[in-house]
């Protein structure tokens, strides 16, 4: 009855780690000593300098296939999402009216969003398109031809404009305007060349009975064939998305109202079970009042 | 030791007092305690127990304690004195008439004080604790520990409701169902060697003759008390410690104790000290061969040698198995490389500006993808196919672990009898007309080359098959005559057989020459006579003797030389004496033979009085010698030199005589051609043994007398200067000693043994070796492996499959452990570069337990890359199983390819999408949130979070695959340490079957409709597939001219640095 293993002392443990780390008879740090550290260090020096120059090759290479123009595969983005501005850390919307901070960060972002559409920007920038038709720009035998957009002007928004109101997109007065805009993808013709156009709805019963009326801008949540296709942001410089403004006019205040928007296309299917935002797009709205 | 002086002045050891009842059976007066039986007179004179009862008493509190003192005791001789009493003393002793035995209700009330008389079957583990065992042992520790830490992580995350992501959750799940379902695996794989354990167990109860108030009556064993009047016969085993009071031509076989075969005759009369070598004890559990007798039972059960023994070995501490040690090992490096790796990006990601929270998740994350799920499958899988694959080789090997033990062992200590040799006495050498002639011993026995033609050889042929009691067993005519079984001593019924295959049937010879009358051999004539009518002239008679050789030659007078009869000069004595001294010094066992043509007066029908000599009884003419040996098996040479290149040491250990198993050993290699023990030396040099330099000599035989006095210096001594090493004459507790000091010397020891006596021996050797058809029960019980066929041979290939498997486990470890790193390195770039998660849960289960597991497999039915049995064994302190080079290779090196592999797949299928690498670095935020459903990639797309979640999983199938096609390339490389695959080739079926397995699997995950649903694995483009070639081909490249330089700089730095 041998016993194998003598327990060893917390003490001797100590020792035996610094010993492990820097051994004063060997020379030895960590079990090697200075020539065994430098020719270890040097093995794996040239040997991961070697990956790197394979990984990076096979990269390069990689990259060299892959065209600036178009991605390779576009089968992901079939359905383009739908999304709304403000952007809220989870699309919720909510606006407590006599509470001016609880908007003003609402307002500040939408003012920035909407900067690029000011009528005067967009003249100088873009294109008069004829609505109800795809504005198509081939490249006509010129490689990669810089594309133009057409013109989506900000007073196109109506009264969710924002210009000149001292409502503040109608937060100010519990009837806030929430911006739809569907998702952009390359090569993509939204509505398959017939007009479609944004419909919300309460989620609920319930809902639909608190959400009240609404107005939406454009008209009818129409959204212009004009603005497809896309042709990516390297080539399509100055590309303007399509928005649809909805305003809720008498949202029952103090109750959170499930809203669901979505796009009425051809080409669009919006009964996705998995993707809750393939052609639509939920959110809560709130609308607290004291 | 607890021991006390008692009022008799007996030394009375309370330690032993159960185990050592005999001790304590002094014959004494009045007992120094008081104790119920002498509080009532009327209980009569049967104190003698009473120190065993308080001793049991004691024992109980002590028997921790004194475990290990009475393991030392149990290496002492048995003290025991009923054998140096007188027959009324013992009569007294046990108040028992010796004529009508115990008066039956006194019987009864000893079999209710003492219990049945059976031997308490060793402390069984229950089934459960067996359960939670393989449950909760060795490797399965590191998955429950990953398994707990997820759901650790788990708990944190909904508590805190971080990222609600159940991942963790599903993780630990699988880990312990993982876990689990080994468990279970490894439990029915050894239960079912169990079973076949339980099968050797004889169900028939044994039956005993007991004589109680003076009538004989059959009872079962197990109620044989102490004190009753028992008579046993020829055939029966003996059923409890017998002192005898009567015996007729009484023998018994103590093999099952002493290891020694030959039987040995019994008789009522004191001759020896020691108990167990005086011939009038007959011990429990024996066999009488023949005669009968009638004795006294002393002791029953527990209390009896053998249940000392067999209870003590269950007593016996035993170390961890080589592998047990190994894994432990294992688990400490990957610990290590877990806990660095943790910690190190734990402080990172603080580091990095995650919160406390994030960080300890990812620190369990990073620790718990360290854990290879599946690497327990792979270990439990390889060695049960190896103990598979040995069991059809005749070695059952009890427990998985022990599969491997017997690859590092570096001595064996083997029995002589039954396991070296054929356990069966076969005539070997033959001496007559002055000329030695050598018999054919094998087993098969076809050759026999020798003067037949020699008249001398019929008269001797006549004389060994005449004056001979053994004869075939009936019905066996069919088997062939090696085959056959007899009736009479091992000598005899050698003979038998050597005359019946090489003269002629011995059964006509008989009818032909009747027997007319015999004195049979006894130990003081030390010959046997047996009178035949003549064949020739049937009515006159020939004596016909055999017996020890000076003995026979004494009554002879003259000699015959190619049938001639001269008579007996100096000449022929001196070529006598060197014929018997060469053949006894063969260590074989000689006898002689002669006989003496009776003249006319003895014609037919003469009275011949066997008792009162009225016959001639000199002038004999002396015919020659035959000397009989147990030869060794046939291929037991070949295995011991096997073992000598494996740098194994064999040594036997034998309770046979020196000079026998010299022989032997020298017969079988363990003394090897030209080596000579001091011994030898000193003959050949005529000087004394203390002149010679012990350096030069290689060889011993140590007496089993001499071991006694040894202090475990000097045995330590011998066995570190002698390369070449028998223990001759040694008792079965020796054994023990032997081991232990093997083991101290830091060897792996395996032991073999069938005795009882042996178990403890195989309890402490680091794997003991059970004979599956001699041996007894509890050494089966005892032992971790068990030969069917008893032969040493089996033992070698058992060790060839250890060493095997040892190398195949260290390359399905490589093999496994290399996907780490590529499983690994994701979550840590996730962390660090933020960028969408490249591999997640789900796709590493699939890896570990799904397409590596049959490739991992497939690596133990790799064969050897060169001769495994031509190294040294394992030396279990520096070649590890897992070693920091393995894990550098595996880690470091390998890993890092196919990790460069899987990334390459990833940012392919990222940039084909639209995520050119340079724009994911730090989008894991926006990624990751849910609620951003327009994340813009590269060319200004916007993607929804589950659009963009598609992608990732397609990356993650990516990834996937990547790591499959990578892992080709490592199983090709892990085929080999050192050789090329081009050596190797390519003829391992069942590992090609494991990449086309993998392969398969990995594009049934990919494609199968719905895949995405359950493990959200998607569809690839054929194209991605080809992503990781390049990396796979880089691996194989990179490995060969690693490989390469190993073999043609041995010793270099390479292979100091990667040659695991």
């Amino acid at each position: 009855m041998v016993i194998q293993k003598e327990k060893k002392s917390c003490g001797q443990v100590v020792e035996e780690w610094k010993e492990f780390v820097w051994n004063p008879r060997t020379h030895q740090f960590m079990g090697r000593t200075g020539t065994s550290w430098a020719f270890i260090l040097l093995f794996y020096l040239v040997f991961y300098g070697f990956l790197t120059a394979m990984f990076t090759l096979t990269m390069w290479v990689m990259l060299q296939t892959v065209s600036d123009h178009t991605p390779k595969y576009q089968d992901r983005l079939a359905t383009p999402g739908l999304m709304i501005r403000p952007k809220t850390e989870n699309l919720d919307v909510i606006v407590n009216v006599s509470d001016t901070e609880s908007w003003d960060q609402h307002v500040q972002k939408l003012n920035k969003f909407l900067e690029p559409y000011n009528d005067s920007i967009q003249a100088q920038k873009n294109d008069v398109c004829r609505p109800g038709r795809y504005y198509e720009q081939p490249d006509n035998g010129v490689l990669n031809y810089p594309k133009r957009a057409c013109q989506f002007n900000r007073t196109q928004l109506g009264d969710c404009s924002g210009i000149g109101d001292p409502t503040h997109y109608g937060y100010s007065t519990g009837q806030p305007c929430v911006f739809i805009k569907m998702n952009r993808v390359i090569n993509f013709y939204a509505g398959a060349n017939q007009s479609m156009n944004v419909t919300c709805v309460g989620k609920r019963d319930e809902d639909a009975e608190n959400l009240g009326s609404f107005v939406m801008f454009p008209a009818n949540g129409n959204i212009d064939l004009m603005y497809f296709p896309y042709y990516g942001k390297k080539f399509h410089v100055n590309y303007t998305q399509p928005l649809v403004a909805v305003k809720f006019l008498n949202v029952t205040p103090n109750v959170e109202v499930n809203v669901e928007c979505r796009i009425n296309a051809a080409n669009i299917a919006t009964d996705d079970e998995r993707d809750k935002f393939a052609g639509r797009v939920a959110f809560k709205l709130r609308i607290n009042k004291t | 030791m607890y021991s006390c002086l008692d009022l008799s002045g007996h030394v009375v050891l309370f330690e032993l007092g159960q185990l050592y009842p005999g001790i304590t059976m002094e014959f004494g007066k009045t007992r120094g305690r008081v104790t119920p039986q002498e509080l009532n007179p009327s209980s009569g004179p049967k104190p003698k127990r009473v120190p065993k009862m308080v001793g049991r008493r004691k024992k109980e509190k002590v028997k921790r304690k004194k475990n290990k003192a009475n393991i030392e005791e149990l290496k002492k001789e048995v003290v025991m004195d009923d054998h140096k009493l007188t027959l009324e003393e013992l009569s007294r002793r046990y108040s028992v008439d010796l004529t009508k035995g115990l008066r039956p209700e006194k019987a009864q009330e000893i079999l209710d004080r003492d219990g049945p008389n059976t031997l308490t079957p060793p402390p069984t583990t229950p089934e459960w604790v067996k359960f939670c065992k393989q449950l909760f042992g060795g490797f399965s520790i590191l998955l429950w520990t990953g398994a707990i830490l997820c759901f650790v992580a788990y708990g944190i995350q909904t508590y805190f409701n971080e990222e609600p992501t159940k991942d963790n959750l599903y993780l630990g799940i699988v880990l312990a169902v993982v876990v689990f379902i080994t468990g279970c695996f490894s439990y029915y794989q050894e239960a079912k060697s169990s079973k076949i354990m339980e099968s050797f167990k004889s169900m028939v109860p044994q039956q005993a003759l007991v004589i109680r108030g003076g009538e004989k009556m059959q009872i079962n064993v197990q109620n044989v008390v102490v004190g009753d009047l028992v008579e046993v016969k020829g055939g029966d085993r003996i059923p409890a410690d017998i002192r005898l009071i009567s015996a007729q031509g009484c023998k018994v076989d103590n093999s099952s104790l002493t290891g020694e075969s030959e039987p040995q005759s019994r008789f009522p009369h004191f001759t020896h000290e020691n108990l167990l070598e005086t011939r009038n004890i007959c011990f429990f559990s024996t066999n009488c061969v023949e005669g009968t007798a009638r004795g006294i039972v002393i002791a029953t059960g527990d209390s009896t040698v053998m249940g000392r023994i067999a209870s003590l070995t269950s007593g016996l501490a035993v170390g961890q198995t080589p592998i047990a040690t190994e894994i432990k090992h294992f688990i400490h490096i990957i610990t290590m490389v877990a806990v660095f790796l943790g910690v190190s990006f734990f402080g990172l990601s603080l580091m990095l500006g995650y919160s406390w929270l994030k960080a300890v998740i990812f620190l369990i994350g990073i620790i718990v993808a360290n854990v290879p799920e599946g690497l327990l499958v792979t270990v439990t899988v390889c060695l049960t196919l190896t103990a598979k694959r040995m069991a059809k080789k005749n070695c059952l090997v009890k427990n998985l672990e022990a599969v491997e033990t017997l690859g590092s062992t570096s001595i064996i200590c083997s029995d002589k009898t039954g396991t070296l040799t054929q356990n069966r006495m076969t005539v070997a050498h033959l001496w007559f007309d002055k000329t030695t002639y050598e018999a054919d011993t094998s087993e098969e026995q076809t050759v026999n080359t020798f003067a037949k033609d020699s008249d001398t050889w019929f008269i001797l042929a006549r004389i060994a098959g005449l004056c001979n009691r053994a004869d075939f067993k009936p019905d066996q005519e069919t088997l062939p005559i090696a085959k056959r079984a007899t009736t009479g001593d091992a000598s005899e019924s050698a003979l038998l057989k050597f005359i019946e295959q090489s003269y002629s049937s011995v059964k006509e010879m008989r009818e032909k020459s009747p027997k007319v009358a015999e004195i049979p051999f006894n130990s003081t004539n030390k010959y046997q006579i047996s009178i035949h009518l003549r064949e020739d002239s049937s009515q006159t008679h020939v004596l016909l003797m055999k017996g020890a050789p000076e003995r026979i030659l004494a009554f002879c007078s003259s000699y015959l030389l190619n049938g001639q009869e001269y008579s007996m000069d100096e000449e022929m004595k001196e070529a006598f004496q060197n014929a018997y001294l060469e053949l006894g010094g063969l260590g074989e066992r000689v006898l002689g033979f002669c006989f003496l043509n009776l003249p006319n007066t003895f014609s037919k029908g003469f009275k011949f009085n066997t008792d009162e000599v009225n016959f001639p009884m000199e002038n004999f003419c002396f015919v020659g010698l035959i000397s009989m040996i147990d030869p060794p098996r046939p291929a037991v040479p070949e295995a011991v030199c096997k073992c000598r290149s494996a740098g194994i040491k064999v040594i036997m250990v034998t309770g046979d005589h020196p000079i026998t198993a010299k022989a032997i050993a020298k017969g079988v290699g363990i003394i090897s051609e030209g080596t000579e023990t001091a011994e030898d030396t000193t003959a050949q040099l005529k000087v004394h043994v203390r002149q010679i330099d012990s350096r030069d000599v290689k060889a011993i035989v140590v007496h089993g007398s001499d071991l006694k006095d040894m202090s475990s210096a000097q045995l330590d001594e011998i066995l570190r200067n002698y390369t070449e090493i028998v223990f001759a004459r040694t008792s079965p507790q020796q054994k023990l000693i032997i081991v232990e000091g093997c083991q101290r010397q830091g060897n792996v020891v395996a032991a073999t043994g069938d005795g009882v006596n042996d178990s403890p021996a195989l309890k402490k050797a680091d794997i003991g070796i059970a004979m599956g058809i001699t041996g007894s029960d509890v050494s089966k019980q005892a032992a971790d492996m068990i030969l069917l066929d008893d032969n040493f041979a089996s033992i070698v290939t058992g060790v060839e499959e250890g060493r095997l498997i040892f190398d195949n486990l260290k390359k399905s470890i490589a093999y496994t452990l290399t996907s780490n790193i590529p499983e690994i390195t994701p979550f840590l770039l996730f962390i660090i570069l933020g960028i969408p998660l490249p591999l997640g849960t789900i796709t590493i289960l699939c890896i570990d337990l799904g397409t590596d597991m049959v490739p991992a497999i497939s690596l133990a039915y790799e064969s050897a890359e060169s001769d495994i049995m031509k190294r040294a064994p394992r030396d279990p302190k520096n070649d590890k199983l897992v070693n920091y080079r393995l894990i550098g290779m595996a880690y470091g090196q390998i890993g890092m390819i196919q990790a460069l592999a899987g990334f390459f797949t990833y940012f392919v299928i990222l940039a084909e999408n639209g995520f050119k690498p340079a724009d994911l670095l730090g989008i894991r935020h926006d990624w990751e949130n849910s609620y951003v459903n327009d994340l813009e990639d590269s060319y200004g797309q916007q993607w929804t979070f589950e659009q963009r979640k598609i992608l990732e999983f397609t990356c993650q199938t990516g990834f996937f695959v990547s790591i499959v096609i990578v892992q080709w390339a490592d199983l090709i490389i892990c085929k080999t340490r050192r050789n090329s695959v081009f050596q190797q080739g390519m003829k391992n079926k069942i590992l090609i079957f494991g990449i086309l397995e993998e392969t398969f699997l990995a594009a049934f995950l990919c494609y199968t409709p719905g895949m995405d649903m359950a493990l959200r694995m998607y569809p690839l483009k054929i194209f991605w597939w080809l992503c990781a070639i390049p990396y796979s081909i880089l691996i194989f490249i990179y490995d060969e001219v690693r490989k390469f330089a190993i073999r043609n700089h041995p010793g270099g730095w390479l292979e100091r640095e990667t040659y695991y």
